[in-house]
Parts: C-alpha cells; sequence; structure tokens
C-alpha cells in the first residue's frame, strides 16, 4: 500500500479510522463500567484518557503521508475557487502571461535552432572548420573568410592526417537546376540546394547512410567511373516520397547526368546551418556542373577547371579533431602549413606594406558543433536582442502581477492574521499563495505553447529574405516545451513569492485590530520597488524599441541611388540549363527583344550580378602611376550590363557617357564606373579619360551615381561596370525591365518572356526591385516591429501597474485624505500629494532605466544605422514619452483624491 | 504538522512494546493498550493518544497487517497481526534495546564505583 493508494483510499481510511477509535472508547467505557462507574461518568473518563479524539485523528493522518497532496489539493481548489470570485483578474492574469512565455518561447526555439542546437550528428564537438584571424578577417562574413583552393585542402589534409584530425572539404551550397532522367525532358526541372563536397565528407561528418552508400574518395577523382549523387533524406521525402527504388536511378543537375547511390542519415541537412540540402555531389564534378560562384580568384582561369587551380579559393574546410587530439594543438599544425603558404605569397607581394598586412594572417580552427551560418551571422545578434527585449516583457508583466496580487493580498491581510493567529503555519500560508500564483502561471504556459508555435513560424517568415520562411527546424520540441513549462514555474514563483512573504508575515495583532488595512497604513513597500522597475524596464524596452525604429526609418528614407519603383527583375542562370560562352549571346538578345516589347515597357536591360541580388563579383585593379595601399585597397566591385541597365535602374551618369552599341570587339575596351569608384582611384581629377587595368586595359569613358547595390544598409562600393557588347560569354543572370504600368503583370509577361527564349530555364523568381530593397533590410524591420511592440505593450503595462498601484494608495489614505481637507487643504494640495508620489517613482524609474540601457544599447550597436549607441535626443524623446503616459496615468488617482467628501472619509471606519 | 513529536518521548519503545506484544497472538487497538498495562503490571501506561498513530505508522511501513474481524462481543474490531517483515523489525530493535541498555548500565555502575 503506498501513499498514492492511501490517497485514493482515504474516505474509507477515515471512516476505519472513527470505527476503530469508537471501539476503544467503547471497550474503556465497558471495562470502567463493570468497575462500578455510572455510565455517564464511564463515558467521560473513557474520553478523557484519551486526551480528546480528534488531534489524535490528526496524527493518525499524518503519518499516512499524504497529507501534502491533501493540502495541495486544498490549496488547489481555493485557488481556483478564487479564480472564478474574480474572473476579469485571472484572464488578464492569463493572457498577459501567456503572451510573455509564448513570445519568449517562440523566440527561444528561433534562438535554439540558430544558436545553440548542435549539428545532428555523433560527437559534433569534434567538428571544426578552418577559417583565418588578422586583419584581413575584419568585417568579413564568416563563411567568406574560409575559402581555400582544393590543391591546399590536399596538403592541409596530409599534413593534418598525422595529427588525429580528418579533413574534408566542401563548397558553399548552391542553387541548382535539378530533373528526374524520363519525366519528360527539362521540363520538370526545379531549384534545388545542392552543395559539391570531398569524397570523405561524410565520414568527417560521421553521417552514415540510411540507403544505398555515401561517397568514398573514388567518387571524388577526376576519373571516377561515373558521376555520382547523394540525397538528402528532406529531399528524398519530399521528391521521392520515400521510394526506395531510387537508387540506382538517374538525375540531371545543371544538365549533367548523375546516378543516385544513397540517401543521407534522416535529420541531416548538411554544415550550414539555415541551408538545408537537398543533393550532394563529388567536388570533382565542378567543371560539369557548371559550378562558378562564390570563390576567390587572384590570377586564376575561372573558365578552366577549378580543381587543379592554387589560385581560386572555393572550398571551405571541415575537420573532425579525435581524441586526445584538441582543436588548439591541431590550430598550430595547421598554422604552420599555412604560414608555408602565406609566406609563398607574401613573397611575391611587390608592396612592402601588404605584403606585412599578409604576414599577419594566421589559420585557426574554430568550433564546428553547430555548423556555420550566413542566417547566423546575419540574425545572431537581432535574435538574442529579440530574446531579451521579450525577456524584460516577461519580466515586467510578472512585476505588474505581483503588484497586483499584493494588493489583492493586502485586502485579505485579516483572512491571513485570523489563521495565523488560530496556528496555521506560515509556510502553510506561503504555500498557499504560491499556489495560486503558480495555478495561472501554469495555465498560462500551457496557452503560450500554442501561441509560441504560431510566433516562430511568423519570425521565421518576417526574417527571411526571400519569399519562404527562413529554412530553420522549430517544431514544437520536448526541450522547448519543457522551457515554456520551466518558465512558467518560474513566473509563478517569481510573481507570487513576494506578495505571499510579505503578508504571511503580518502582524497578527494589528491586522486584526485594524481590520484587515494592514500595518502597512496604506503603503504597499515592496509594490513601489516593484513600480519603479516596471518603469525602469519599460524604458530599457522604449529607448531600445526607439533606437531600432529609426534605424529603419534611417534606411527607408535613404537615398539608394537607383529608383526603384516601377521596375522588375527576374532571377536565372542560364549555364544551369547548358548554355555556353558560344550560345549567351543570342540569349540575351531574344531576352532584351522580348522585354523590350512587353506592354508598358520604357527601358530594358540584362546583367551579370545586378542590383540587391546577392552578387560580388570582386577584383583587384591596377590604376598606372598610383601605389596601392594594403587590404582592399584595389578592389573594386564588377557587373557586366547592356547599356539600358543606367536608364532602367534610374542610375544617372554624372560625367562622360554611357555604353554605346559600337562599343564592340574592334574597339577600346570600356569601362563605365561610379563616384566611389572614381574618387578613391583618381580624387579630384576627372575620371573620364583614365585607364586601368585587370587583365586587360580599360578606358573609362563614363562616371555613374552610386547606388547602394549591395542592398540598402551597405554603403556604396566602388562599382566597374563593363559591356556585355565586348564581354559575350560573360552569363546573363537577371533582366530588368522598367514600366510605366502595372508591375505585377509586368512581372506575369517577363515569366513568359523566359519561357519563351528557353523553356529549360528554371527561374528562381520575378520580383519588383521594391520587394528586394524591403529585403536587404528585413532584419531591421524585424527589430523594429517587434521591439517598438514589445515596448509599447511594456509601457503600456507599466503604466497601468503605476495606475493600480497609486489608486490602490489613494483608496488606503482615504482617511487621511479626508482629515487634511477638513483641517483646510486646498484641493491643489491634496492632487499635488498624490501627484508627487507619481512624480517621484516616474523620476526613479526613469533613472535607473538611463543607468540600465546606456551599458546594454552598447551590444545592439551592429544592428544600429545613422544614429550613434548614445543617442542623446532617443533617450530624452524616451523618458519625455515615458513621463507623459505615466503622469496621465497617475493623474486620475490624484484627481479622484481631491474629490474625496472629508465628511464621508472620516465616518467611514 | 505539530501533532508529530507527540510521541517522540516514548516512540521507539512503543513501536517495540507493540511489536512484541503482537509477537504472542493478533489483537486490536484496545488490547494491546490493555496487554501492556497487565504485562508491565501497570508499570507502563500507554499513552492512548499516541497508540494509533503508531500502529498506523507500523501498519504504513508493512510491519504490521490489520483485518477486520468480529469480537466476543460481536463488533467489528481491527485486528493487528506481525508481519513477516515486522518479526525481523522486533528482532532488530530487542538487539538494540539490550546493546542500548547494556551500554547505559555500564555507565551507571562506572559513577557509582
Amino acid at each position: 500500500m503506498n501513499w498514492l493508494n492511501r490517497w485514493w483510499r482515504r474516505d474509507q481510511l477515515e471512516r476505519q479510522l472513527d470505527a476503530e477509535l469508537r471501539f476503544h472508547v467503547d471497550e474503556e467505557t465497558a471495562r470502567l463500567r463493570s468497575a462500578g462507574a455510572t455510565a455517564a461518568d464511564a463515558r467521560r473518563i473513557a474520553l478523557a484518557s484519551f486526551g480528546g479524539l480528534e488531534p489524535i485523528k490528526e496524527a493518525a493522518r499524518d503519518v499516512r503521508g499524504t497529507r501534502w497532496l491533501e493540502d495541495a489539493v486544498h490549496d488547489l481548489r481555493y485557488a481556483a475557487r478564487t479564480m472564478r470570485k474574480h474572473p476579469a483578474f485571472a484572464i488578464a492574469a492569463i493572457a498577459s502571461l501567456a503572451i510573455g512565455i509564448g513570445a519568449n518561447t517562440a523566440i527561444f526555439g528561433v534562438v535554439d535552432a540558430l544558436l545553440i542546437r548542435p549539428l545532428p550528428v555523433p560527437n559534433p564537438g569534434e567538428l571544426a572548420y578552418v577559417t583565418r584571424s588578422g586583419p584581413a578577417a575584419e568585417g568579413r562574413r564568416t563563411l567568406a573568410l574560409t575559402r581555400f583552393s582544393r590543391p591546399a585542402f590536399l596538403r592541409y589534409r596530409s599534413t593534418l592526417q598525422t595529427a588525429h584530425t580528418s579533413l574534408a572539404a566542401m563548397a558553399p551550397v548552391n542553387r541548382m537546376q535539378l530533373s528526374v532522367a524520363g519525366a519528360g525532358g527539362d521540363d520538370g526541372a526545379e531549384l534545388v540546394l545542392a552543395q559539391l563536397i570531398s569524397g570523405d565528407w561524410f565520414s568527417v561528418m560521421g553521417v552514415a547512410p540510411q540507403r544505398g552508400r555515401l561517397f568514398t574518395s573514388a567518387d571524388d577523382e577526376p576519373s571516377a567511373a561515373q558521376p555520382v549523387a547523394v540525397l538528402s533524406d528532406g529531399y528524398w521525402a519530399r521528391r521521392f516520397a520515400r521510394d526506395p527504388s531510387v537508387i540506382g536511378q538517374t538525375i540531371r543537375l545543371n544538365g549533367q547526368a548523375l546516378t543516385v547511390i544513397g540517401v543521407a542519415a534522416p535529420a541531416f541537412e548538411g554544415f550550414i546551418v539555415g541551408d538545408p540540402v537537398d543533393v550532394w555531389v563529388p567536388t570533382g564534378l565542378q567543371p560539369q556542373l557548371h559550378y562558378a560562384s562564390n570563390a576567390d580568384s587572384t590570377n586564376g582561369d575561372v573558365s578552366k577547371p577549378w580543381g587543379p587551380q592554387e589560385a581560386i579559393a572555393w572550398l571551405t574546410l571541415v575537420a573532425r579533431v579525435h581524441p586526445p587530439a584538441t582543436r588548439e594543438g591541431t590550430t598550430a599544425v595547421l598554422d604552420t602549413a599555412f604560414r608555408r603558404d602565406i609566406e609563398a605569397s607574401a613573397a611575391a607581394t611587390r608592396n612592402p606594406q601588404q605584403r606585412a598586412y599578409l604576414l599577419r594572417t594566421h589559420a585557426v580552427l574554430a568550433n564546428g558543433a553547430r555548423g556555420l551560418s550566413d542566417v547566423r551571422d546575419e540574425f545572431g545578434r537581432a535574435v538574442l536582442v529579440l530574446m531579451a527585449t521579450v525577456a524584460l516583457v516577461l519580466l515586467v508583466a510578472c512585476a505588474n502581477l505581483a503588484n497586483l496580487l499584493m494588493a489583492r493580498s493586502a485586502a485579505r491581510s485579516r483572512e491571513f492574521a485570523v489563521r495565523l493567529s488560530l496556528g496555521a503555519g506560515r509556510a502553510r500560508l506561503v504555500r498557499q499563495l504560491l499556489t495560486e500564483s503558480l495555478l495561472l502561471s501554469i495555465l498560462a504556459g500551457i496557452a503560450s505553447v500554442v501561441l509560441a508555435r504560431a510566433g516562430s513560424d511568423g519570425l521565421l517568415r518576417l526574417a527571411s529574405d526571400g519569399p519562404a520562411p527562413l529554412p530553420l527546424d522549430v517544431s514544437l520540441s520536448w526541450p522547448l516545451v519543457a522551457f515554456a513549462i520551466a518558465l512558467s514555474i518560474a513566473t509563478g514563483v517569481l510573481f507570487g513569492l513576494m506578495p505571499a512573504l510579505r503578508f504571511s508575515r503580518s502582524d497578527v495583532h494589528d491586522a486584526i485590530k485594524t481590520g484587515g488595512r494592514g500595518a502597512a497604513g496604506g503603503r504597499l513597500p515592496g509594490g513601489r520597488v516593484l513600480v519603479v522597475a516596471q518603469i525602469a524596464l519599460s524604458f530599457a524596452l522604449l529607448a531600445g524599441a526607439m533606437v531600432f525604429v529609426r534605424t529603419l526609418h534611417n534606411l527607408l528614407t535613404i537615398d539608394p541611388g537607383f529608383r526603384a519603383a516601377h521596375l522588375v527583375t527576374a532571377k536565372f542562370d542560364p549555364r544551369m540549363a547548358g548554355y555556353t560562352p558560344a550560345t549567351m549571346a543570342s540569349l540575351r538578345e531574344r531576352l532584351l527583344e522580348g522585354a523590350r516589347a512587353i506592354p508598358g515597357a520604357q527601358s530594358a536591360a540584362v546583367a551579370m550580378c545586378g542590383t540587391m541580388a546577392n552578387c560580388h563579383a570582386i577584383s583587384d585593379i591596377d590604376v598606372p602611376g598610383r601605389q596601392g595601399g594594403v587590404g582592399d585597397d584595389n578592389d573594386v566591385q564588377e557587373d557586366y550590363v547592356t547599356p539600358g541597365y543606367f536608364p532602367a535602374l534610374g542610375m544617372d551618369i554624372v560625367s562622360g557617357r554611357n555604353f554605346l552599341q559600337s562599343d564592340s570587339d574592334r574597339t577600346t575596351k570600356v569601362a563605365v564606373v561610379n563616384e566611389a569608384m572614381a574618387r578613391h582611384f583618381f580624387g579630384n581629377v576627372n575620371a573620364v579619360g583614365k585607364h586601368f587595368s585587370e587583365g586587360d586595359t580599360f578606358e573609362i569613358v563614363g562616371v555613374v551615381r552610386d547606388s547602394r547595390v549591395n542592398g540598402l544598409r551597405e554603403t556604396p562600393p566602388r562599382m566597374v561596370f563593363y559591356p556585355y557588347s565586348q564581354h559575350a560569354a560573360v552569363p546573363i543572370r537577371n533582366v530588368y525591365v522598367r514600366v510605366d504600368g502595372d508591375v505585377m503583370s509586368a512581372a506575369q509577361n517577363l515569366r513568359g518572356v523566359i519561357r519563351n527564349a528557353d523553356r529549360g530555364i528554371a527561374v528562381r523568381e520575378v520580383v519588383t526591385l521594391a520587394e528586394l530593397e524591403e529585403r536587404s533590410i528585413a532584419r531591421e524591420r524585424l527589430v523594429s516591429t517587434l521591439t517598438g511592440a514589445f515596448g509599447i505593450l511594456a509601457v503600456a503595462v507599466a503604466c497601468l501597474g503605476l495606475y493600480a498601484m497609486i489608486s490602490y494608495s489613494v483608496a488606503r489614505r482615504t482617511n487621511e485624505i479626508g482629515i487634511r481637507l477638513a483641517l483646510g487643504a486646498s484641493l491643489a494640495n491634496v492632487r499635488w500629494l498624490v501627484l508627487r508620489e507619481t512624480i517621484a517613482l516616474v523620476v526613479f524609474g526613469i533613472a535607473a532605466g538611463i543607468a540600465v540601457t546606456m551599458p546594454a544599447l552598447r551590444f545592439v550597436a551592429a544592428l544600429l544605422y545613422g544614429l550613434s549607441t548614445r543617442d542623446p535626443a532617443t533617450l530624452a524623446l524616451a523618458a519625455a514619452t515615458l513621463c507623459t503616459v505615466a503622469i496621465v496615468a497617475g493623474a486620475g488617482p490624484a484627481w479622484r483624491a481631491s474629490r474625496v467628501d472629508p465628511a464621508r472619509a472620516l465616518r467611514a471606519d | 504538522m505539530a501533532t508529530s513529536d507527540r510521541s517522540d518521548l516514548l516512540q521507539g519503545t512503543l513501536d517495540m512494546l507493540i511489536l512484541k506484544t503482537l509477537e504472542l497472538a493478533p489483537l486490536h487497538g484496545y488490547a494491546i493498550a490493555q496487554r501492556i498495562n497487565r504485562t508491565s503490571q501497570a508499570l507502563l501506561q500507554v499513552p492512548q493518544g499516541s497508540l494509533y498513530p503508531a500502529l498506523h505508522r507500523l501498519e504504513n511501513k508493512g510491519f504490521l497487517a490489520a483485518d477486520w474481524t468480529e469480537t466476543e462481543s460481536g463488533r467489528e474490531a481491527k485486528v493487528y497481526r506481525l508481519t513477516r517483515k515486522g518479526r525481523a523489525r522486533l528482532h532488530a530493535e530487542i538487539a538494540d534495546w539490550r546493546r542500548l541498555s547494556d551500554a547505559i548500565a555500564l555507565i551507571l555502575q562506572s559513577s557509582v564505583a
């Protein structure tokens, strides 16, 4: 018989206890009577020898070991009854907590997926990737720092093998065009995320096949018997409905036929978080797949196979460091090999400054347990800011509820005093009050789980830079539910403990005497601290929201240097559909012709990189007579365009001329540069007519206005444009059409134009420039929208708390106010008396808020645009706003105080 | 909660006395009290208030089992009997008690000498 069993049988046990004790008394009575006592005496003596039946029953109940459970059930019933009696309070409390806990859980889901969760591979802690440190690393994206050439990879791999470390290589995840052979040609082509990897990559990852086999080193040799591919579990399920016969089937990737040899383990999506891979292919297939992006090339020939070229860096190296080897120890071995390469290239550099700059670079093995991620670079800090924001909002809500509970407990202080004087334990009272708050918070926690799910999804959609949400797994997992439950319990204790401790301590005599008005004499000392805390926290939230809203505003009002309105663009890659340098020119003509024929088209153009298309072609140029500086001092960003590009984008030529049809292979090679480039390389001298070289020598024929081609946030780079008419072989990846009519129908028409030009080209998307502009500030919009909404919420909650607190204080001081009025205080005096309290609280709150906010803002500096982290105007505005709102909230009770009728106030009580 | 220390004074010994009394035959609560009283020649009065909590505690721990049976007077009474576990417990308690009283006796003798 365990305690649970006893608890279930407690009614029966209770009856038996009663029967047993009655039997005892009856037997004793019978014995006494037979010894000669009267019936009445015998009964009295028998009972007296027991010393009272009830205490014995209590003692017998205690030994059952179910007392705590019975108490808990009582407390719970009592709490439920209290809730039913004050449904408005209960609903408000549960709703505000559910929003708070839900928002925290939702954002924690994203934090977990993006920043915490390790890759689903065995021993993820042993994984590492090779990156660079030193001045060249500053301000660059993590992923862009990790590129190495294939010969360098092979060298490092043989070096590291002696140090218990296996090394593999992978290219960034890229979109490729996939079709299944025999499914009606390339019409069934779709864009998938594909990744080129070395043969031993899967074994370094520790990933096993769930079907077929994965790659071996032999698959990655240029001499491999047949080209092969491995599918991810997700893609196998999505495209092939987990059909096992897919093994051995042929697929076409960018036109290259590949045999599917296996499916990787479930849940594994690759090393790059936020880029879930559909298909893996060996790096040896780079030429056949026309893979030509995301590479650093210094004097390499990108049109020749990349594998043997030392000059093209395109592979990220991932390592598994087997114990007892450590990452630090292996880094030392790796860096020695890396430094040999660096010294060789430094020796070939003429510029001594550049040489010194290069020599400060080192190779580092960084922790790869959580993979690599551009999404993490972009959103990691923003997500943490949002996490902090919702945590603060929850704290404000907690403080507010603690305050409300405090006021309610104050009204019940007589009840508590009576119970204490009747012998109830203090712990028992605390437990009862905590049960009430925990019931509220746990109900809220349950509701929050539903909110959290919707919240996480919404967040990923808001943060996305494309039409689909960010591909992070935020499905409701047990850790997430556990987080929500833990958080709701913590909240319940947090807002319940303070009132509970405070009122279980109340002075029995005073409380009973003063009729429940409490010894505090109309004041809630803890309450003031809570209100100040609420104001301080909501100030921090408001000031934070304001800097983010101003950042967004700065970005929205910036002049991008192009005119986004009425502009449609299509993005695609004809190389994937089998176009070669020889056939590219005719495609270009067909596309331009079709685009110009779109109804309402004013100008049309094609470009290789285009504007805000997430494409950066960076090269080193030489300007005769100019001694280059260090680092990226000679870098320019390049693009290839047709003459229609500048008018279509609305970029004005400020000096010189646009490209002409007459610029051809037979005339001088020309380039148009932007103002930033002209300023950087030629200063105040007019750049038109100057020359520079990058392989060939080019003459600058025009200077165009600066534009934010890399997104609104990025300052205009130094740009060099080349005409397609002199570079016919360069791929076309964007078409632009400026229309004077409806952009949506123009987008439809543009899609048709590409289909007419070649049905085999899979269009990545057709989109307006305005949409691209919007996406380039997705992060700022996300952060400012959410911090703004939560900031307003926090201020509203804090003011509600302030209002409740002052109202309560006025109600408790009615008597005192009555006396003051009776003694001749003016109405203004009384109002000031009350208002003074409000102002003091607000001033304290804001001062504390500023103290908290100033250091916190430094953490978000990287997320701001166009304002400093200690922008005094923003802080002042936040303080003024909060002051005004708070004083308005406090004015109501003050006015009511002045309406107190002295006669009635004195008679009451 | 405050009532649990009421029998502390005699708790250890009371448990042992109950177990010992029940070693001979199953009895109901009243009879146990009477038996202890009589066997000790009225030197030991079982505190009535502690008896039932002690019986219930021993029952919950599995040292005693109880059945409702009809007594000579024709009424239903809860009759306790020793379980196998209770018997082992009794022997352990007796051994403990012997050791303790021997130790106390030694100390008392030495202080006299």
